[in-house]
């Protein structure tokens, strides 16, 4: 596996492959950073505390039945899993899936944007847990 | 074990028509799925009597 171009990530959302409304993806992994420091240290030191996730989504929006909107509306307020991959692909070593279970969605926008702008959405979810799969 | 009739056609490794458990659904939101109408409650006849 080289570099590549993003091209056909795969992104499900509650169990709903939305890939193909996808116009940008973000999996944001992180570990809070506990500090530790005591007495004696000459600098900082710090622990892995608990996961900190978040993912950004953008979707272009689509109100027909199941699709875009009518998968994200009941979401709003609640927790979910996602998972994300770089391609479409079968999960391989060069194509890991990575699904945060748990993740909870604040909000979203049933309509956004300007006159002459193709109708969208952003959405962002926070929290949950991530493991990674390679097969 | 509660199972559900697929309805929509974008549910992840599943076609209109299948069915689906809430076990190969953990995780998932499933009064949303059902909300948004890509699934349906299936009533068994243990259930219909």
């Amino acid at each position: 596996m080289a570099i590549f171009v993003l091209k056909n990530a795969s992104v499900t959302i509650n169990s709903v492959d939305l890939s193909a409304y996808v116009t940008s993806v973000t999996v944001d992994y992180k570990v809070d950073a506990v500090e530790s420091t005591a007495m004696g240290a000459s600098g900082h030191s710090f622990t892995g505390g608990l996961q900190s996730n978040t993912i950004t989504v953008n979707l272009n929006q689509d109100f027909a039945a199941t699709k875009t909107e009518a998968t994200i509306f009941p979401l709003v307020g609640t927790t979910t899993t996602v998972v994300v991959k770089s391609d479409s692909g079968a999960v391989s070593a060069t194509n890991p899936s990575y699904t945060i279970a748990g993740t909870y969605l604040e909000g979203s926008q049933p309509v956004a944007g300007a006159v002459g702008d193709l109708a969208a959405m952003a959405l962002t979810f926070n929290g949950g847990t991530m493991t990674k799969a390679t097969s | 074990m509660a199972t559900y009739k697929v309805v929509a056609d974008n549910i992840a490794g599943k076609n209109p028509g299948d069915s689906i458990t809430d076990e190969e659904l953990e995780g998932t939101n499933i009064a949303a799925l059902l909300e948004s109408g890509h699934i349906t409650k299936t009533t068994s006849k243990k259930e219909a009597e």
